[in-house]
């Protein structure tokens, strides 16, 4: 006898928008969906319902050759450097491949592309010639950061770009990657547990929990003057590294789950707010713009 | 659990008063392989007051990890070995014991909980069974009696319906009440020192700020010391009174925790806390250290950090720089501060 599982709603519909040349983090933690949202932004996984435009089209729906442009103009970065760069290749066929395969160049031009790839992440041409094993982890998220600007994209989705590496390694990857947004004009989608690095980077933060937003606004917005109880713990959570600034009060229970969410707002339980208030309970919190530009789901607000 | 009630030492730079519970001498302990010879831990000295928190802060490469497991002599066999030094608990020299007198140690006086609660979890036998095992093991305590020790210590550890949960198996726990169940393990026999070894890496952020508080509640409660092993100077600031920080098996500088934060004296130090975003501080740009940590195999001469050193001077390429003391117990190696 066969049980059909109820769906896991990994992502319950999530709006929000990046503009050109921004950075947009979205925070959240275990199960939230951010990683999934850029699943969907990659083409790596179908959304259910909705649509994502790039430059107004529903990259859902390209073929052909504005499909190929959009693989072109998205591109990615993730977390663990030992896990996302074959080990069997040499440096300069991964940055190269995608020159290869989508602007068939080989040869000289081929090499000389790739040898400004390198430069511009802060690498020598030398490198090229060399395996991913041969490289310390902030060397290889370099590697990866160069095959990412191979194509010239628009945008780039930014996993976790620094939690994989040691502490001092950390600001030079930091910096580059601000330093090549200049430069180029890149925007980012920066995925991120870490509030302090998201507050470094980003200029609009999406909060996530358990597969809905729950609060969307600018940074200045979002880290002086949040408004989602949720957000308001997790900057209470964050052990600053300062002896002087105390950690907020931490609130209890786990967090939910997107297997079996909570009734009503998914929060509720964990909530300091909820009090046993029959709309938390029952009702979602409606998505509202409670001042310009600043949006959120709570009733409480 | 013992009714203990100590003062956890808030940081002061006299130092705790009385003798330290734990007191490591120029301990060294090098792995030996065909053609080389890793210095993980290279002259390592510090010590744990009673009921002190005390952190061995670094990076890839540091010693601090490998430091902890000679403590509890559990470094990799064969391999590598404890080639110098002394580790006085009280007044015993542990790395004088025998392995079966060490037991008495490990486990029962001296708890390790490490990052990965998946690999401290025996996922075939139940959590109650495991926090048992060392209540059986070190209190000789069985049955009823142990039941009820195992009931407290979960408790202690806010694992909710602990009765229910015991006949539970590890996987059946979500990974931050895993962690809990770990350090329920390792509090039950209510031991003098416990290690905590990047222990909140794989939890939610939320998660992590209840386990950092639990273990700081319990600190106070049963006046245990702690040495927290991290390379997150967050958990440093918030958890530690005393932090020790390492480079390349060594360790740079010692002071008490506002002192580290405010006034380091390390170049490694300072460059570290520049490097770090702090929330509500804007930086445009982070302070980037150069270079990187160093592998064992490569380990630079004179003064490890020369390479990356904004100060270096010719003597730091030629010679480790000696102890320098800033007052107290408190100390840095480096030639700027020798001047």
């Amino acid at each position: 006898m066969q049980r059909k599982a109820p769906p896991i709603r990994a992502v319950d519909g999530v709006t929000f928008s990046i503009n050109e040349g921004e950075t947009f983090a979205l925070v959240g933690e275990s199960g939230c969906g951010k990683t999934t949202v850029s699943k969907m932004i990659l083409l790596l996984e179908r959304p259910t319902r909705g649509v994502i435009r790039f430059r107004g089209r529903d990259v859902h729906t390209l073929k052909g050759r504005e499909l190929r442009g959009y693989k072109r103009s998205v591109q990615a970065v993730f977390q663990d450097p030992y896990s996302s760069l074959d080990p069997r290749m040499q440096v300069l066929d991964i940055i190269g491949e995608p020159l290869q395969v989508h602007l068939g160049m080989s040869g000289r031009s081929l090499r000389t592309r790739v040898a400004e790839l390198l430069q511009s992440v802060g690498l020598s041409p030398e490198a090229g010639t060399n395996f991913p094993h041969q490289f310390s982890g902030g060397q290889r998220q370099r590697v990866a950061i160069a095959r990412s600007l191979a194509l010239q994209p628009q945008l780039i989705v930014l996993d976790e770009p620094v939690s994989g590496l040691d502490v001092s390694i950390r600001a030079q990857i930091l910096n580059l990657l601000g330093e090549l947004q200049q430069n180029l004009g890149l925007s980012y989608l920066l995925i991120s547990h870490d509030l302090a690095i998201v507050e470094h980077m980003s200029s609009m933060v999406g909060v996530m929990y358990v597969g809905k937003m729950v609060e969307l606004t600018t940074k200045d917005e979002l880290y002086r003057g949040s408004l989602h109880p949720y957000t308001l713990a997790l900057m209470a959570s964050v052990p600053q590294p300062d002896p002087d600034i105390p950690m907020g009060t931490t609130i209890s229970g786990e967090v939910a789950s997107p297997i079996n969410p909570p009734s009503g707002c998914r929060f509720h339980p964990r909530c300091p707010l909820y009090g046993d208030s029959d709309i938390c309970r029952d009702q979602e919190p409606d998505w509202r713009e409670v001042k310009t530009g600043h949006l959120v789901a709570c009733h409480k607000v | 659990m013992g009714s203990r009630v100590m003062q956890t030492g808030i940081d002061t730079d006299a130092g705790m008063k009385g003798s330290p519970l734990l007191r490591v001498e120029g301990l060294k302990t090098y792995f030996f392989q065909r053609n080389a010879v890793l210095k993980a831990v290279d002259g390592v000295s510090f010590t744990v007051g009673q009921g002190e928190a005390v952190g061995l802060v670094g990076e890839s490469g540091s010693g601090k990890t490998m430091t902890c497991l000679s403590l509890m002599q559990l470094t990799p066999k064969p391999g590598s070995r404890i080639v110098e030094g002394e580790v006085w608990f009280r007044d015993q020299n542990l790395l004088a014991l025998h392995e079966h007198e060490m037991r008495e140690y490990r486990g029962h006086k001296m708890a390790m909980i490490m990052q990965d609660p998946q690999t401290s979890l025996n996922p075939v036998y139940t959590v109650g069974n495991q926090v048992t095992e060392p209540v059986n093991l070190h209190l000789k305590q069985r049955g009823q009696r142990a039941l009820e020790r195992v009931i407290e210590a979960l408790r202690a550890v806010r694992i909710p319906n602990p009765e229910q949960r015991l006949g539970q198996y590890p996987h059946q726990f979500s990974g931050g009440m895993r962690q809990r169940v770990v350090a329920a393990m390792g509090l039950v026999t209510n031991p003098e020192l416990l290690i905590a070894d990047e222990p909140t890496t794989s939890l939610d952020v939320t998660i992590q700020a209840q386990f950092l508080s639990l273990i700081r509640e319990l600190q106070l409660k049963y006046g245990t010391s702690v040495i927290w092993v991290t390379h997150d100077l967050g958990i440093v600031a918030q958890m530690c009174d005393r932090v020790n920080v390492m480079y390349a098996g060594r360790i740079v500088e010692s002071a008490p925790v506002r002192q580290i934060y405010k006034q380091p004296q390390h170049p490694y130090t300072r460059a570290l806390l520049d490097s770090v975003p702090i929330m509500g501080v804007k930086r445009d740009r982070l302070y980037q250290i150069e270079g990187q940590p160093p592998s064992l195999r490569a380990i630079p001469s004179g003064c490890p950090f020369w390479p990356r050193c904004p100060a270096a001077m010719d003597i730091c390429r030629q010679e480790y720089p000696p102890r320098t003391s800033l007052g107290g117990d408190n100390f840095v190696h480096c030639w700027l501060a020798e001047k």
